[in-house]
């Protein structure tokens, strides 16, 4: 970013705004602004409605240590621009609390809970204050992310209830489901209240699989942290692994071109896999079975091409700090082409097998849809904003790894059903394959590895990636002897779950399953 | 005294072969998916690996979730004893086809009652959608039913089928073809195929019939599949037997009844290969699509009736 489009946007605010912005500083692509705490919500919604920003990431920091305060820190992505707007505001230990955003930005709605949660900050207006990721019986002035709560500490558990919202009228019913599911998936809670089969209302209650991620990761060295990184959701793996190395190597220095090409294939390779486990799944919930273990077998395929490639099916272990561990051998190029020809051809027979199927078409078509209004509220990502008319893809607007060399069509649909999603992941499919193709094809010579030895106490960064579900990130602060000082980790999931409860409104239970199958959103990721 | 004992013998051999039936469609589509699939045999493991293990059962429930089991089985167990299926014998005096309807019908009552007996969310939505389907689809089967009563003058199953098989291909006309393409449709809607159910599903949401069986289990989850495996061969073997028979032996010599078992056979895989076919080749309908699919059924059983007295 540059000092003046700094200028323009701190000239757009009207001055009582200005006035309390304490310090203004440009760091490469980065705006920091330094605000006072009664003016925080009012900057971050002028700036976020102005400047068409999106919210990348809004967190709590406990820097009592160093400046005995608590730090809150809101990153928005400016539209248009690989620019990003980071606002700070800090807050007495004793009092935290601070003017929600909420109602001004909807999104930050699950981000204010969480941070109640986790750091005890308390957003003040915020129109559902209910804990988010917290179990039910966890006492509520107990905050773990805090610097004082001891990761080994066990907590007296106090027997509590959740409320949750009531639909009243002749003929609701309630239906609770989960957080067991009788299918081998993560636990979540949904809650219908219906009239007959229509959907009236859907509350979605998630954090069963919160394991205190982000905790555990200020006590590994950064190093370490890369395996963490791989295990936040299984399937992206490697997304989650490049963020983390990319927020570090911000902070000491990037990795060497050849292993940014070839983190772009594995990057590629993995959405590959997961897309394909995706649109497998769509078919299985219609119950078409036949197209269904079509998907399956070239999903195989996929994960038989990665150990092959890097002897790890879901790529684990690839990613290390400063670069990759595994090159691909030119021998190994060969079978990699053609195994990806037979993949673009499969694809191919797949779609009209699917869009040939007349009863497919009719369970899709319609079905779950989020309109683009709401995924611009909602802040949607991936290929689920894609798919309601959201155009965007991190890998076009702040590209990362070898992404700036490659050519690439980012695919936008605006109907926002079933079928949209599952049209937009299959022509993403078609274009993960060719960027493989591109990354592979032209490799640079040279290093792959570049060790991150040393990261320097008190640095900033931030670790962007357009994971399979849609934009992941991983911002760090560093602290002493090679370990974040605080490490938050946002998937692509936790602004996307929010959208199922919208998408289902008017639908009917039985396809409900379908929608949820058509977002696959991770909980792990989610919960952290 | 000889008919008797084949009639017993042929009943025997519905119950015996009623989940190799289930094998063999799952089979079916396993090759369809490129997929090896479970032996033929397995569902004769299940059961009996079900058969050993102990019921869970719910304090909510009441003696109708204990007794709909046998219900079910039993139900099965004396439609079985009516039905005809490679010779035209049966103890047909104990009822006729409508006495077959209504034992259906009965099985279905109380499966749905049982489901809402222990008051679990699933198995209310299960009854809701099986009354649904079933209510639609009962007409149909009646109406087809009328139309090969009207054809052969009685009621009586075994009747219907000796009548057909001995006169020859005169009777084939819009009418019988027009009922059995109905009864085909009921054959799906009844048993929980696709598109009407998804046997094959995990995803209690959208289940029609499984989901009024998720509060049982080990023994009791035992028979209800099993009825279900006889519930689905009764009404393939009916399928034929009402509306196509021909190829059942109709006297007792031993060429007759030879060829009788291999026709049998040859149909009731012919079925499962369509069935496997159906199931293979489209994805299951939208809950409320399928009141269309089953108004058709009765649209075509109507059209059967009409035809035999407008043709």
């Amino acid at each position: 970013m540059t000092e003046s489009r700094m200028q323009d946007i701190l000239r757009s605010m009207p001055e009582e705004l200005s006035d309390k912005i304490k310090s203004r500083r440009v760091k490469g692509n980065e705006m920091w602004l330094e605000v006072e705490l009664d003016a925080f919500a009012q900057v971050a919604a002028h700036i976020h409605n102005l400047w068409g920003a999106s919210i990348v990431t809004f967190h709590g920091v406990d820097n009592r240590i160093a400046s005995n305060d608590l730090k809150l820190v809101l990153v928005l992505a400016l539209k248009g621009e690989e620019d990003f707007a980071v606002l700070l505001t800090s807050m007495d230990p004793e009092h935290p609390s601070f003017r929600s955003l909420t109602p001004d930005i909807p999104c930050a709605d699950w981000y204010e809970r969480e941070m109640h949660d986790l750091l005890g900050m308390v957003p003040v207006g915020h129109p559902d204050p209910r804990p988010l990721v917290l179990y039910d019986d966890w006492p509520i002035e107990e905050h773990p992310l805090l610097k004082d709560f001891p990761a080994e500490k066990k907590v007296q558990r106090l027997p509590s209830s959740y409320t949750y919202h009531r639909v009243e009228g002749e003929g609701v019913f309630e239906i609770p489901v989960g957080p067991v599911h009788a299918g081998v998936i993560e636990p979540g809670h949904f809650r219908f209240s219906v009239a007959g089969e229509p959907i009236l209302n859907l509350e979605i209650r998630l954090g069963y699989a919160h394991k205190g991620t982000e905790k555990l990761f200020e006590r590994l060295t950064y190093e370490k942290g890369v395996f963490l990184a791989e295990r936040i959701s299984g399937d992206n793996s490697f997304s989650h692994s490049l963020a983390f190395c990319q927020a570090v190597e911000g902070m000491t220095h990037s990795a060497p071109e050849r292993a940014e090409h070839l983190r772009t294939a594995f990057a590629e390779l993995e959405r590959i896999h997961c897309l394909l486990g995706d649109v497998g799944g769509i078919a299985l919930d219609v119950a078409f079975n036949v197209a269904a273990q079509h998907a399956y077998i070239m999903r195989e395929r996929a994960l038989d091409l990665n150990d092959y490639l890097a002897g790890s099916r879901l790529l684990r272990g690839i990613n290390c700090l400063g670069g990759v561990r595994m090159d691909i051998p030119a021998e190994k190029l060969q079978r990699t082409l053609s195994e990806l020809i037979r993949l673009k051809l499969d694809l191919k027979e797949f779609a009209s097998l699917v869009f040939g199927t007349q009863s497919v078409l009719d369970r899709t078509e319609a079905t779950g849809a989020v309109s683009l209004v709401t995924a611009k509220d909602l802040n949607l990502v991936g290929p689920v904003a894609r798919a309601s008319g959201l155009d965007r893809d991190v890998r076009r607007d702040h590209p990362y790894a070898a992404y700036r060399h490659m050519s690439f069509r980012v695919p936008v649909r605006y109907e926002g059903d079933v079928q949209a999603r599952l049209l937009v992941k299959l022509d993403e499919l078609n274009e993960s394959i060719s960027i493989v193709e591109q990354a592979l094809g032209g490799l640079p010579s040279g290093a792959i590895l570049d060790r991150v030895v040393d990261v320097e106490e008190g640095k900033t960064s931030m670790g962007l990636v357009e994971s399979p579900r849609g934009e992941l990130v991983h911002w760090t602060i560093s602290g002493e002897s090679n370990r974040p000082l605080r490490h938050k980790v946002r998937d692509a999931s936790f602004h996307n779950w929010r959208a199922m409860e919208t998408a289902v409104l008017g639908n009917i239970v039985p396809d409900f399953p379908l929608i949820n199958k058509s977002f696959n959103l991770s909980y792990s990721g989610s919960d952290l | 005294m000889a008919d008797l004992v084949l009639a017993l013998i042929q009943t025997a051999a519905l119950l015996a072969l009623a989940p190799l039936l289930t094998g063999i469609i799952r089979k079916l589509k396993a090759w369809m998916q490129s997929r090896r699939g479970p032996p033929i045999y397995q569902p004769y493991l299940d059961l009996a690996k079900l058969m050993r293990k102990g019921s869970v059962v719910s304090e909510d429930s009441s003696w109708v979730t204990t007794i709909t089991p046998y219900v079910c089985l039993i139900s099965m167990v004396v439609a079985a004893l009516l039905v005809p299926a490679f010779v035209t014998e049966s103890l047909g005096f104990l009822g006729d086809l409508i006495v077959l309807v209504y034992l259906f019908a009965m099985t279905r009552f109380f499966t749905a009652l049982a489901a809402l007996d222990a008051g679990s969310t699933f198995g209310g939505m299960g009854s809701s959608r099986e009354m649904l389907v079933s209510s639609l689809i009962e007409p149909a089967i009646l109406l087809s039913f009328f139309t090969v009563a009207l054809l052969t003058g009685t009621t009586s199953l075994v009747s219907v089928t000796s009548v057909i098989a001995t006169s020859g291909a005169s009777l084939i006309g819009p009418a019988l073809l027009l009922a059995f393409a109905a009864f085909l449709i009921a054959v799906l809607a009844e048993n929980a195929r696709v598109p009407v159910d998804n046997p094959s599903t995990h995803l209690e949401l959208t289940m029609i019939h499984e989901a009024m069986l998720l509060e049982y289990s080990g023994k009791d989850l035992a028979l209800m599949e099993y009825s279900s495996m006889v519930k689905l061969t009764l009404f393939v073997t009916i399928a034929w037997s009402a509306f196509l028979p021909w190829g059942v032996a109709t006297e007792i010599t031993a060429p007759a009844l030879a060829l009788g078992v291999i026709v049998f056979l040859a149909k009731l895989l012919t079925l499962a290969v369509v069935i496997a076919v159906i199931e293979s080749s489209m994805a299951k309908l939208r809950l409320f699509r399928l009141p269309n699919l089953l108004t058709g059924a009765f649209m075509l059983a109507f059209l059967a009736v009409m035809s035999y007295f407008v043709l």
